[in-house]
């Protein structure tokens, strides 16, 4: 069943048309690679996937909703989170803090509460510093867990921000570049933890350059170049679509 | 005839708008010189109006000099006090995070007022006009001859600064880093030198705003705060970042406070600006010339 | 059981500030402190806006004014109970910060700074110019002071105990909240707008409960200071007063709220030095209150240029080097 699906969506920058006319749908329980070169607008797309951002046409339906109007914390709520291109970590916390404030949609103490310190908010509190941790050992920073975003290495920092999304218990994963700036240890330790999330039934999207990860990972691959979709299907084939290959030459290798 | 009467009325209030509009436009016109150069707000600026006014009248009753060189004293030492103060205290933290550099320049406001009220004291301090003789008589409205020097110096000193922006390299270099300033240090640009002059040129356009209405309206350590805001109104009201903006915000928001002293009661003449700067921000933060700008994520 | 033991040493400390009275039976320190006690509510809200969510506002001397003239007017004029005319007070500037943070909330940075600095004038203007109401610039005078029943705080002794009992509550809820997860909340702000919202977390209304919070401690305290004072006018809630808050934050750290207690304690001192200095000449405090303010625009440039983290930074920070060392 399709968990996701996009009609027609389009964002024009001024006269660039970054995202064109593009549709597309993500079935449950799959792994959906987002490919593209530079600049091809699939960062521009997933902010429309997400409500980040609004279209200039289309629309986008999540689990039977249509997010037209929809702020996109609300969207977080539906079971739709995301990382970004350009980690959005907050950088004062701790790794383990990141991650509990991740747990926001999921936690339930106000101000009121909090401030009284009423029964419950300890046991909440409790059980969302262990999810928290469960959470860090998934993704392999259970060792930072109490450094602060800002001191830790590029690659983690990715690894922390998908740890952070997760904890908002998402049915739907959106990740852009997530491998960016991976070292090659970190890399399978993150193509290991979506095989897990999508055997666990978490759906993903992933936008990647390391083609030896989306060949590796993903059911599906949905192609994107100036900002229209060229091609999808499964790996092997996107491998050898002639359209793919023309669009990629000189940019990178298709088998990385 | 009443309805002449009413028009040489409206007539006077224009003047007074005018006037008032071209010092806006000056202060203005130092927010956006700075704001081009950091993408920050100068909250002292203000103060450098302030300043201007304090030296003139200072340079003038206790040095004795003459009308003109006090003014030329006074500008070149306003100037001389932004430069020190962007070296010492802004410079150390341009390209870091804005909050720091707003806040060093809050602090900057604080300080040069108290000092400027220790050096010369909380009195309102006068300066005579630059020029003698009575108003000058539009039909039935009355011109007065500071109000003339006003209009001239507002003029020169735009006209200076346009020349400045299109016929120098200093210009160009100024107006490529507020295009893009990544881009323009690639381009092998002092940005750093830029945030400086800026400053300077900021002072010295509060510096000639400040002493040449002090005739009119007499000056005190004190009145920095509230042309500072005026002035961010206006340069808000036009859109930041955009000298012409600045001058056009300026002449706006001062005819606006005229028509209210006109139409309401000059009770509330002081939170017209404010009202104006309220409503830009909320409804239309890019001004009546700029363009809305989106960030990307 | 772990939680009385980490709270043991804030309910000592607590317990010494609140029993100072029993040993000190200086009217002119109590009073100073008292004064002090009062920053250090105002501030724990701004701590909680500034500080911990990164919105900085330039208008708190609005809500403390807006909290003092509520209850001045409500208890002096039309006899309303103090507690009725504090609790007024604070619903009354919380409310004005919601509302100001509706429009208000999308703006960042210097914007901000200068919209709350805008509003703030605008406030004064009205204070000034509602003569009816808040006897414009002569003031409002006869504000009695704190009466429960038949209890009344006459002397600065009691006034020192009611000012740093509810300072010690405000520190209670404020560090509660910072703990968990509204606190998350507000950080979040702070640190990315766009994480916080892939977060699930509503960023505007986050805002207007920040700003709602901070106006209302600054309300509370506006309200506690007319009852102190006895006597309010315009001049008391400009500008100065405004930055002095923030640079209190800015002294104490950001993001920390011992910092800003710090933070208040210090720069409220400032101009009484004499009353905790024995012996200071009088010459001296004058010098001193003189040139006060240019020691608070002193210490704001000297904080962002040496130590932007404030005092609580410093000492994180030092003690994290320590813990390296090890
Ligand atoms: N906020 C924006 N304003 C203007 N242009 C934008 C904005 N966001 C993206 N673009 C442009 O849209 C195009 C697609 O960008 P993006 O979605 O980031 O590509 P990708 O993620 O595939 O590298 C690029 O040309 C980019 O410059
Ligand atoms: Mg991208």
């Amino acid at each position: 069943m399709s968990l996701l699906s996009a009609h027609g969506l389009t964002r024009r920058f001024g006269g660039l048309v970054a995202v064109d006319d593009v549709s597309l749908e993500v079935f449950e329980g799959t792994i959906l690679a987002l490919i593209g070169p530079n600049g091809a607008g699939k960062s521009t797309l997933f902010n429309l996937l997400t409500a980040f951002d609004r279209p200039n046409a289309g629309t986008v339906v999540f689990d039977g909703r249509d997010l037209a109007g929809m702020p996109p914390h609300r969207v977080v709520r539906l079971g739709l989170a995301r990382t970004f291109q350009n980690t959005q970590l907050f950088e004062e916390m701790t790794a383990l803090e990141n991650v509990l404030t991740g747990a926001h949609t999921q936690t339930r103490t106000g101000w009121a509460r909090a401030a009284l310190r009423l029964p419950g908010t300890g046991r909440e509190e409790r059980l969302a510093r262990e999810e928290a941790q469960r959470l860090l050992r998934l993704v392999g920073l259970a060792e930072v867990a109490h450094v602060h975003a800002s001191d830790l290495p590029h690659g983690t920092r990715r690894l922390l921000e998908v740890a952070r999304a997760l904890a908002s218990r998402p049915r739907l994963l959106l990740l852009d570049e997530p491998a960016a700036g991976l070292n090659n240890a970190e890399t399978e330790q993150l193509a290991r933890v979506l095989r897990q999330l999508r055997d666990g039934g978490v759906t993903l999207v992933v936008v990647e350059h390391d083609m030896g990860l989306v060949m590796d990972v993903s059911d599906e691959i949905v192609v994107l170049n100036e900002g229209r979709k060229i091609a999808e299907g499964p790996p092997l084939l996107i491998q050898k679509d002639p359209a793919v290959i023309a669009a990629y030459l000189g940019e990178e290798q298709l088998d990385a | 005839m009443g309805s002449r009467e009413v028009s040489w009325e409206l007539l006077q209030f224009g003047v007074a708008g005018l006037k008032n509009g071209a010092i806006y436009a000056l202060v203005a016109l130092g927010f956006t010189i700075v704001y081009a150069s950091t993408n920050v707000i100068n909250f002292a600026q203000g103060e450098f109006y302030m300043l201007g006014g304090m030296f003139a009248t200072f340079v003038f009753a206790h040095l004795g000099l003459p009308l003109g060189l006090a003014a030329v004293a006074a500008v070149v030492a306003t100037a001389a006090t932004a430069v020190v103060f962007e070296l010492l205290a802004v410079r150390p933290r341009v390209g870091g995070d804005p909050m720091t550099i707003i806040i060093v320049t809050v602090g900057g406001s604080v300080l040069l007022r108290s000092l400027a009220r220790h050096a010369f004291g909380s009195d309102e301090l006068a300066l005579p006009a630059f020029s003698q003789g009575g108003s000058i008589m539009v039909g039935g409205a009355a011109i007065d001859r500071q109000t003339l020097w006003v209009w001239g110096i507002a003029a020169l000193a735009v006209a200076a600064l346009w020349v400045l922006y299109t016929r120098t390299r200093l210009g160009r270099a100024m107006r490529a880093t507020a295009v893009d300033g990544e881009a323009a240090r690639l381009v092998g640009i002092d940005t750093r030198l830029l945030v400086t002059v800026s400053f300077g040129l900021a002072a010295v356009l509060g510096a000639v705003a400040g002493l040449v209405v002090t005739p009119l309206t007499q000056t005190a350590y004190d009145v920095g705060a509230a042309i500072g805001l005026k002035g961010f109104a206006a340069a808000i009201l036009g859109g930041l970042g955009n000298p012409v903006a600045a001058v056009v915000g300026g002449i706006v928001l001062g005819l606006l406070e005229s028509l209210s002293v006109a139409f309401i009661s000059s009770t509330y003449k002081d939170a017209i600006a404010l009202a104006v700067l309220l409503l830009v921000l909320f409804l239309r933060p890019s001004g009546l010339l700029g363009r809305t700008r989106r960030e990307k994520v | 059981m772990s939680r009385l033991r980490t709270a043991l040493p804030a309910v000592a400390v607590a317990a010494a500030v609140l029993a100072l009275p029993l040993f000190v039976h200086d009217r002119y320190l109590l009073k100073v402190l008292s004064y002090v006690g009062i920053d250090v509510v105002v501030v724990l809200g701004l701590a909680l806006l500034f500080g911990f969510a990164g919105q900085i506002s330039l208008g708190q001397a609005a809500f403390f004014g807006i909290g003092a003239y509520t209850s001045g007017v409500l208890v002096a004029v039309h006899g309303w109970p103090w507690v009725a005319g504090v609790a007024a007070a604070v619903a009354a500037s919380a409310a004005a910060g919601a509302l100001l943070a509706l429009p208000v909330g999308r703006l960042r940075g210097h914007y901000l700074a200068m919209a709350t600095l805008g509003f703030s004038e605008i406030a004064l203007v009205a204070f000034t110019e509602l003569k009816g109401l808040t006897g414009g610039t002569d003031g409002l005078s006869g504000i009695p002071y704190p009466a429960l029943g038949p209890f009344a705080a006459r002397t600065p002794g009691a006034n020192y105990v009611l000012v740093w009992g509810v300072a010690a509550v405000a520190y209670v809820v404020a560090a509660n909240v910072v703990a968990l997860r509204p606190g998350r909340a507000l950080r979040a702000l702070h640190g990315s707008e766009n994480g916080a919202q892939a977060c699930g977390i509503d960023v505007g209304r986050t805002k207007v409960v920040a700003f709602s919070a901070a106006a209302g401690l600054a309300g509370l305290g506006g309200a506690l200071y007319a009852h102190l004072v006895g006597f309010i006018s315009p001049g008391s809630f400009t500008l100065e007063l405004s930055i002095l808050l923030v640079a209190m934050i800015a002294l104490g750290g950001m993001g920390s709220l011992p910092g800003a207690v710090l933070g208040a304690v210090l720069l409220g001192m400032l101009p009484y030095l004499d009353a905790v200095v024995p012996g200071l000449p009088k010459s001296a405090v004058e010098v001193l209150q003189s040139w006060e303010a240019d020691i608070y625009g002193l210490v704001l440039i000297l904080v962002m240029l040496f130590m932007p983290r404030g005092i609580a930074g410093a000492l994180r920070r030092l003690r994290r080097e320590r813990g390296g060392e090890r």
